[in-house]
């Protein structure tokens, strides 16, 4: 069987640009949660997230002039307004160098999950009239502009021109578990042959106003604007908290890889996903559906669950998912739980929302790249009804082959992805 | 690897039953009206192929709008003509267009905003409803089917214009490897919507000329397609475990090539390439672009010969973007199995060129048919359906 592989990563996070930064910051045990500085958000409960310490502006300008030429105003003015669309194209431009790509690596297909369409106010600024968008008034203009420059699927667009990509695009829309979907439906394509290299991965932000207040509206944040406002699996969590970034990677077969003279990341070895079918707000309290993303993962992978040294939780530092996913992971595991680390990155750098499952998945490569496992940022007081063994706010060294990421998403759709260290 | 389609349900512009919709296809008719959505009278684009029925009431009502609603019901309504039931084999696999923001939702939260963006939670954002987000969460429609029928197994929700054909393929691909024993493949999209008939006009990519006036795809005097819109859902099982005759089979591919409008004529054939036999009858993607119209026709002659028929579903029921693999599928099912293919509807002056448009139902011994759909940006999807 065709056997997919990592060689390249991207990272952007809240600790940073690039795959370093991120590891960077999970080894040192440290957290980069803190006041939001992109947009005014004094007046909003929620004041605090994972940011991307960037000035975006200036991002943009230095990606234009980097890797842009020619006159395409599409590409030069519409994609640098979006966060996640910038931070997208910054990680897979890393991964794409990292694994060493070129002009015969463009055929590769793009498998990409993506947040929520991005509304830009100031495009709404000339149609608006007594209360209500009169779409009429400026219908050739700004209505256009509102639809053109913040489409769901920008991102893919721009990353298809970018890198001149000719491969078939897919593009995710599974909420928090896109990230690790789109990376599994990567291997999956590679494994049936129907691509030989593939740029997947997610990119989000949400650290704008509609986005804070639609999810400080519903509840989902910590009501603490504080540091360690996420602190998952602890006794005291009381909420999530909200981050930004993309994490993106080149997958391709083995034996691709290897002709072309790279020597892979990691081996993409299972994946697996299912609904919750329970409802949109919360997770099936038993933890069964996601218990069985993980055990279609691993049977995907052939592997026992002892086989597996690590996983990266979802995480979210949320009363409800914590104890679900504890119950699935238990299990799943059985005997081995009480032997098998488990941490959560969102108390470091946020809910990267539909990039979640990504970044989370990155961070299962630093345990092949640095026999490091990271920490639960903010996990001080170990929870009763969490009977997992999470691991504290500092990473631990450990020589381990295998480690599993999960991804639940909002409205109850898992996703479980197994990796193997490269040998 | 081809699926067996074993239920399904739909609501088009031409109906909600298939013996509906079949009789229209037939007669050539097309469900072009002047947009009852809303006035669109200052729109570029004023016509509209719309649905005229509205969903039942719901208790969903709060987190999902029309459409989701509509594809909530095709699912229900496809899984119960399949006898399957939900369980944890039971897949669920949603492409949808594109996320409709419903802006005037917005309005209580920005009107009253500054441009210094100071003070805005008290300005505006606190006045949203604590479920927003979640009517306006990519997946919601997906979540709320996967609650109401039980379904549990493998699933992911694709966007994009193409996003139905993603689903089907994803879904055909976890019966392959035994992942599901039974695959609910859902789409849903409307073109309806004020911003996006904007972006179609910016595009010309939309008609712009009345009703009375409107020209057919493949026609000289094609100016553009007419907007539509569909919910629709399929129930597939692996061909070898249906034990009765099933609806058709299907396989599904998509393609993608960057272009900001349309795809190129040659990123169409490439994926019409990996599913075509060379038996087929064609159902074109109907642009109604006398230019892409015409390089569609020769992209696919070089494969299927230029003799091969080209009906339009698409010309009848106005484009319907991520639904519209899955309503192709089932027309052409119901097609094939009368042996009849279907005129392009209300068309007149044929550009010369390969294939053969039809102007006149039309007998055919062809128990197959490849469908073509596209959208921006540069979207190809393509399904193959065969009777047996």
């Amino acid at each position: 069987m065709t056997v997919a592989v990592i060689t390249g990563a991207g990272v952007v996070s809240a600790f940073g640009i690039g795959v370093q930064a991120f590891f960077d910051g999970l080894a040192e045990g440290g957290s980069a949660i803190g006041p939001i500085g992109s947009f005014d958000a004094s007046s909003f409960p929620t004041r605090f997230a994972g940011e991307v310490p960037t000035d975006i502006a200036s991002m943009a300008e230095t990606f234009r002039n980097e890797h842009l030429s020619g006159g395409d105003t599409h590409l030069q003015i519409d994609a640098f307004r979006d966060r996640k669309v910038v931070f997208g194209l910054l990680a897979a431009l890393e991964a794409w160098n990292g694994a060493q790509c070129a002009q015969r690596e463009q055929e590769a297909a793009l498998s990409i999950a993506l947040g929520l369409e991005q509304a830009f106010l100031e495009d709404f600024a000339p149609i608006f009239s007594s209360g209500r968008i009169d779409w009429k008034a400026e219908s050739d203009i700004a209505g256009a502009n509102i639809r053109i420059r913040s489409h769901v699927g920008l991102c893919a667009d721009l990353l298809g021109k970018l890198l001149v990509l000719r491969g078939p695009t897919f593009v995710n829309a599974s909420a928090c578990a896109a990230g690790g979907l789109a990376v599994a439906h990567a291997a999956s394509l590679i494994q049936r042959g129907a691509a030989s290299i593939v740029l997947c991965g997610g990119a989000d932000s949400m650290v704008n106003p509609l986005g804070m207040g639609g999810m400080t509206r519903l509840g989902a944040p910590s009501p603490r604007n504080e540091p360690d406002a996420c602190r998952p699996f602890d006794r005291r969590r009381d909420g999530l908290v909200i981050g930004e970034g993309a994490a993106m990677f080149i997958v391709e077969s083995e034996e691709r890889a290897l002709r072309r003279g790279v020597t892979p990341l990691a081996r993409i070895l299972g994946w697996g996903s299912t609904q919750d079918a329970y409802r949109v707000t919360a997770p099936r309290p038993d933890g069964s559906a996601a218990r069985n993303a993980m055990l279609r993962a691993l049977s995907r992978a052939a592997l026992q669950p002892e086989a597996v040294g690590y996983i990266n939780a979802h995480g979210t530092g949320t009363q409800l998912n914590d104890v679900a996913e504890a119950q699935a992971i238990c299990g799943a595991f059985g005997r081995h739980t009480d032997s098998l680390p488990v941490s959560s990155i969102k108390g470091a750098v946020g809910h990267l929302m539909a990039a979640s499952g990504a970044i989370e998945l990155a961070a299962c490569l630093m345990p092949f790249q640095r026999n490091l496992l990271p920490g639960t940022a903010h996990h001080r007081e170990k929870d009763p009804l969490c009977e997992i063994n999470v691991i504290g706010e500092q990473p631990i060294e450990a020589n381990i082959d295998i480690t599993l990421s999960n991804s639940f998403g909002f409205g109850g759709q898992n996703a479980s992805v197994i990796l193997g260290r490269y040998k | 690897m081809r699926a067996a389609v074993v239920g399904h349900a739909w609501r088009t512009p031409l109906g909600s039953s298939v013996d509906e919709v079949v009789r229209r296809l037939l007669i050539g008719e097309r469900a072009a009206q002047r947009n009852p959505r809303f006035n669109a009278e200052t729109y570029a684009c004023t016509v509209a192929a719309a649905i005229d029925v509205e969903p039942s009431p719901s208790r969903h009502q709060r987190f999902l709008r029309r459409m989701g609603l509509l594809a909530m019901e095709t699912a229900a309504e496809a899984l119960a003509a399949s006898g399957l039931h939900g369980s944890d084999r039971v897949g669920l696999f949603f492409g949808y267009g594109g996320l409709r923001a419903y802006w005037n939702d917005m309005m209580p939260a920005l009107e009253k905003q500054n441009e210094q963006g100071d003070d805005s939670w008290e300005r505006g954002f606190k006045l949203f409803h604590p479920f927003w987000m979640l009517q306006h969460l990519s997946n919601n429609a997906h979540a709320l089917t996967a609650e109401a029928l039980s379904a549990r197994g493998e699933g992911a929700t694709f966007g994009g214009a193409n996003a139905g054909a993603q689903a089907l393929a994803s879904a055909i691909r976890a019966l392959q490897i035994g992942a599901v024993d039974a695959a609910l493949v859902v789409g849903y999209d409307t073109l309806i919507e004020p911003e996006t008939l904007v972006e179609l006009a910016a595009r010309r990519a939309a008609a712009t000329r009345d009703v009375t006036e409107l020209a057919a795809p493949y026609d000289q005097a094609a100016d553009g397609f007419v907007p539509g819109e569909a919910a629709v859902a399929l129930v597939l099982q692996r061909p070898e475990d249906v034990r009765d005759v099933p609806v058709a089979y299907v396989e599904a591919a998509n393609g993608a090539d960057g272009e900001k409008g349309e795809p190129n004529a040659s990123t169409i054939a490439n994926v019409v390439r990996g599913l075509a036999r060379g038996d087929e009858i064609v159902d074109g993607a109907g642009r109604a672009d006398t230019t892409l119209d015409l390089q569609e026709r020769s992209a696919i002659a070089e494969l299927l010969g230029s003799r091969a028929p080209l009906c339009c579903i698409m010309g009848a029921t106005g484009q319907l973007g991520a639904a519209a693999p899955l309503v192709q599928t089932i027309a052409l099912a119901a097609l094939l199995r009368r042996q009849t293919a279907p005129p392009i509807a209300r068309l007149r002056d044929v550009v010369e060129g390969p294939l053969r448009p039809l102007m006149k139902a039309e007998s055919i011994d062809a128990r197959a048919a490849i469908a073509i759909s596209t959208g921006a940006p540069g979207l190809v999807g393509v399904v193959r359906v065969e009777v047996g």
